[in-house]
C-alpha cells in the first residue's frame, strides 16, 4: 500500500523531465539510497545481491528501481550499472553522510584557517581505513612508526611521555641507560600505554567499545608528528646547534607544534572511530593529555 | 537551584580564561626564585649563551598565545574549536617550561614565591576555561 501511495505520489509530484526533483526525490528514501552505495560500492549488483543486502520484497525492490531509472540501468548482462547521474548521486551520498552523521564542525570553524590547515595535514584514508588495502597500509605504516621512534628516540637519547619529549625524566640509573636501550623500548611502552589510557577512557566514560582493532591500527599515525620532531631533534643534535639558545627554543617550538598537530589527529582518530563529537574528543584528550603530566609532575616532585 | 543557577554563570563566564592569561603574563614580572623575576634569570642565562636561556620566556609566551586564544573565542564563539587548539598550544609552553623546572631545579619549587603561584593558578583558570568552553558548547547542542 505504502508503495503503491509514494508511487502515486512520486508521478504527481515530479516531473520526469525534472532531472534536478528527480534527483533530489531519489534520493529521498532510505532503501534507495543504500541501492545506490551497494551497486556504487561494488560497481555493479545483481537483483538477488539486492534482495539479500536490502532484505526487502521483490515489489518493492523493482518499484525503487523505477523510481531510480534516471540513475541506476540494466545493462544486457541483466546486472545494474549506475548511469552519470547515479555516479553523481553516489558520490554526493558518499561525500555528505560522513559530515551529515558526525556533524562535528560548524561550518565557520571549517572554513578558519588553522583547522583547514589541520585538515590538510590529516592522512584522512590511513585513519579512516574504507579497505582492506589502506587497513595494510594503515598497519605497515603504524610498524614503521614503531621503528623509527625506537631509533630516533635510542640515538637522541630522549625519553617519550604521552605526546611529549624530554630527556629529564631519567629515572633509571645511568648503567641500565647505558645496558638497554631504554629510551627506544619507552617508546613502545609509551605507544601502547597511550592507547589503552584512550581505549579505557572512551569505553569508560563515553561506553565506546567498537573499533578498538581499527583504532589501533590507525593509533601510529598519532605519532607522525612526533617522529617528524626527533628528525628535527636528531638533525640539531648531530649539527651540534642544539645547545645554542636560539636553536633550543626552536626546537622547543617545533615539539609543542608538533605535539599540538599530534593532538589534532588523535582527535581525528577518535571522531572516526570512537564517532565522538569534536568537544568530547578535544575534552578527553586534554583531560588525559593533562591529568598524565600532573601525575608526572607530582612524582618528579 | 537559584544558587545553583548563580554559579553556573560565573563559572561561565569566559573572563577566567582571560584573567588565567593575565597572571600567565604578569608571573613573568614577578618573583620566582630568591627574589629573581623570570626575565632576570632569563638575563643572566643569555649573557652567558645558555642553551635554555629561552624557557624563561615561555610563561610569557604562553600567556600571550593564551589571551589570544582566549580573546578569539571571546569575540566570535563559533571559533570554539580554533581557540581550544590555540589554547593548547599555549599551556603547551607553560606545560614544558614547569615540566624543565620541576624535574631540573625540584629543590628551589620548596622555595617558590609569588609569580611561581600566579602562573600555576593561572594556567588551571586557563585549563578550566578551555573545558568550559568544549562543555558549554556540548550543552548548548543538547548532545553528547
Amino acid at each position: 500500500m505504502r508503495v503503491k501511495k509514494e508511487d502515486e505520489n512520486s508521478s504527481k509530484k515530479n516531473n520526469p523531465d525534472d532531472l534536478e526533483s528527480n534527483f533530489y526525490y531519489a534520493l529521498s528514501h532510505e532503501i534507495r539510497r543504500k541501492m545506490l552505495e551497494i551497486i556504487g560500492d561494488n560497481g555493479f549488483a545483481s537483483f538477488t545481491t539486492l534482495k539479500k543486502q536490502l532484505k526487502v520484497s521483490t515489489g518493492t525492490i523493482y518499484h525503487h528501481l523505477e523510481t531510480l531509472s534516471q540513475l541506476i540501468e540494466q545493462k544486457l548482462d541483466k546486472k545494474y550499472y549506475l548511469t552519470d547521474l547515479g555516479q553523481h548521486a553516489y558520490k554526493y551520498i558518499k561525500d555528505n553522510i560522513e559530515t551529515l552523521r558526525r556533524n562535528n564542525f560548524s561550518s565557520r570553524d571549517l572554513k578558519s584557517p588553522l583547522i583547514r590547515t589541520l585538515m590538510f595535514l590529516t592522512p584522512k584514508p590511513l585513519i579512516e581505513q574504507n579497505n582492506k588495502k589502506i587497513q595494510y597500509y594503515s598497519i605497515t605504516l603504524s610498524i614503521g612508526i614503531l621503528i623509527l621512534g625506537v631509533i630516533f628516540c635510542e640515538i637522541t637519547k630522549i625519553f617519550p611521555f604521552l605526546l611529549l619529549f624530554d630527556n629529564s625524566i631519567a629515572i633509571f640509573p645511568s648503567s641500565l641507560i647505558n645496558a638497554f636501550p631504554i629510551h627506544g623500548v619507552f617508546f613502545i611502552i609509551n605507544f601502547f600505554i597511550y592507547f589503552i589510557i584512550i581505549e579505557g577512557a572512551c569505553r569508560l566514560f563515553y561506553k565506546q567499545k567498537n573499533n578498538s582493532l581499527l583504532f589501533l591500527i590507525s593509533f601510529g599515525t598519532i605519532f607522525i608528528p612526533s617522529i617528524i620532531y626527533l628528525i628535527f631533534h636528531f638533525l640539531f643534535i648531530i649539527t651540534q646547534t642544539i645547545e645554542i639558545p636560539q636553536v633550543q627554543a626552536l626546537d622547543n617550538i617545533l615539539m609543542i607544534i608538533f605535539q599540538a598537530w599530534s593532538l589534532w589527529l588523535l582527535i581525528y582518530n577518535l571522531m572516526i572511530h570512537k564517532n565522538l563529537k569534536i568537544e568530547n574528543a578535544l575534552i578527553l584528550s586534554l583531560l588525559i593529555h593533562y591529568g598524565g603530566f600532573s601525575i608526572i609532575l607530582i612524582i618528579s616532585l | 537551584m537559584i544558587e545553583k543557577e548563580k554559579l553556573k554563570k560565573f563559572i561561565n563566564f569566559r573572563i577566567v580564561g582571560i584573567i588565567g592569561s593575565i597572571l600567565l603574563i604578569i608571573s613573568q614580572f614577578l618573583s620566582w626564585f630568591s627574589g629573581f623575576t623570570l626575565l632576570n634569570i632569563y638575563s643572566i642565562y643569555i649573557s652567558f649563551s645558555l642553551g635554555e636561556s629561552f624557557l624563561f620566556l615561555f610563561p610569557l609566551i604562553s600567556g600571550i598565545v593564551c589571551a589570544l586564544g582566549t580573546i578569539l573565542v571571546f569575540i566570535k564563539s563559533e571559533y570554539k574549536i580554533n581557540a581550544v587548539i590555540i589554547n593548547f598550544m599555549g599551556l603547551g609552553f607553560f606545560l614544558l617550561f614547569i615540566f624543565e623546572i620541576v624535574t631540573k631545579d625540584s629543590p628551589y619549587i620548596g622555595n617558590a614565591q609569588i609569580g611561581f603561584y600566579f602562573a600555576i593558578i593561572g594556567a588551571i583558570l586557563v585549563f578550566f576555561d578551555v573545558l568550559n568552553i568544549l562543555m558549554q558548547e556540548k550543552n548548548n547542542n543538547k548532545k553528547v
